[in-house]
């Protein structure tokens, strides 16, 4: 169930990054500039929408607006198609993102475990 | 006969012995509380000599004991003789009502008795309504074996799940604020851990 489950509980239990525990190598590494992720909504936007805790993350702007599109339309429920998808692209880029940004920790994990063996290999 | 009851006598007319009633009634020997004392007891108790009593030690009085409870001499076990009370009374299986025959013709049905019968000391406890000691229809061992075994491989398998997780297999979410520092009720005073995140 899961190529990644195998990989971190069979075959490759040294290098699999587990979610769980902070990862080891720095966001910038290996790029050579990286741009910082921008937060378009304020803190005092979200706190007078009262957005859950949860929904406060990157995509909190298209939030907002899908909210707003929503309490000016009710009762027509199909209004906010087009917000409604803004959001859920940017969520959906978001997690995308996320996939990324493990995929990067396995491969950066393997290389340092080649790195290493070679090492090793040419020290013996 | 000297006539004039003294009221507060009472007539008991539903007393064992009218024979006697009457002699107290006329006697009435004695003056103040023995004269109100009737020198009879109510019939509506059980018949003198059918009350159980001690402990039979003959095999006369077990034979004498058999027969006051209806039952054979050779069927008549009374309980063993700790000092707890329990006298001359049998001591009949542990068995309910549940497990005797529905479809005969009992005196009582919802008792699952005859008149006479001799009654278990816990009777109450055997009706069908209540403790049914019926036998079970699969062997004791084998529903213990089934119930623990699946509760135990459960207990197991949850226990495997904690030790291995399954999860999805990407980094954890990333949010803004300092992982949201305020928002979760973090000190405004203290400087928060510096969470920079950064666009792919």
């Amino acid at each position: 169930m899961g190529a990644h489950l195998a990989r971190r509980y069979i075959t490759e239990t040294d290098t699999e990054p587990d979610p769980a525990k902070k990862f080891e190598f720095d966001p910038t590494f290996g790029f050579p500039e990286r741009k910082e992720r921008e937060m378009t909504a304020t803190q005092e936007q979200m706190n007078l929408a009262q957005v859950p805790v949860e929904q406060r993350d990157y995509c909190a702007h298209h939030l907002l607006t899908l909210m707003k599109c929503k309490r000016d339309n009710w009762p027509n429920f199909l209004a906010c198609k087009h917000e409604k998808h803004d959001w859920d692209y940017c969520e959906h880029q978001d997690y995308v993102m996320r996939m990324k940004e493990y995929e990067r920790e396995r491969r950066l994990q393997l290389r340092k475990k080649r790195i290493e063996a070679k090492t090793e290999a040419e020290a013996a | 006969m000297r006539s004039g009851v003294s009221i507060p006598a009472a007539v008991n007319m539903a007393g064992v012995g009218f024979r006697k009633v009457v002699r107290a009634l006329t006697k009435s020997k004695g003056s103040g509380f023995s004269a109100l004392l009737s020198g009879c007891r109510a019939a509506s108790g059980p018949a003198k000599g059918s009350l159980p009593g001690p402990f039979p030690q003959t095999p006369e009085e077990r034979a004498a004991a058999a027969k006051k409870y209806n039952m054979r001499v050779e069927d008549y076990e009374p309980y063993p003789d700790k000092g707890e009370g329990y006298g001359d009374y049998p001591k009949l299986p542990d068995r309910s009502q549940h497990e005797r025959d529905p479809w005969y013709k009992w005196d009582h049905p919802d008792l699952r008795r005859n008149w006479g019968e001799p009654m278990h000391w816990d009777f109450d406890m055997y009706i069908r309504n209540r403790v049914d000691t019926s036998p079970t229809v699969v062997p004791w061992s084998s529903m213990c074996k089934q119930l623990f075994g699946f509760i135990g491989f459960m207990l197991f398998m949850f226990y495997l799940g904690e030790k291995f997780p399954a999860y999805q297999p990407v980094a954890p979410k990333q949010y803004p604020f300092n992982n949201l520092h305020l928002e979760k009720g973090g000190d405004p005073e203290k400087e928060p851990e510096d969470v920079k995140n950064f666009e792919i």
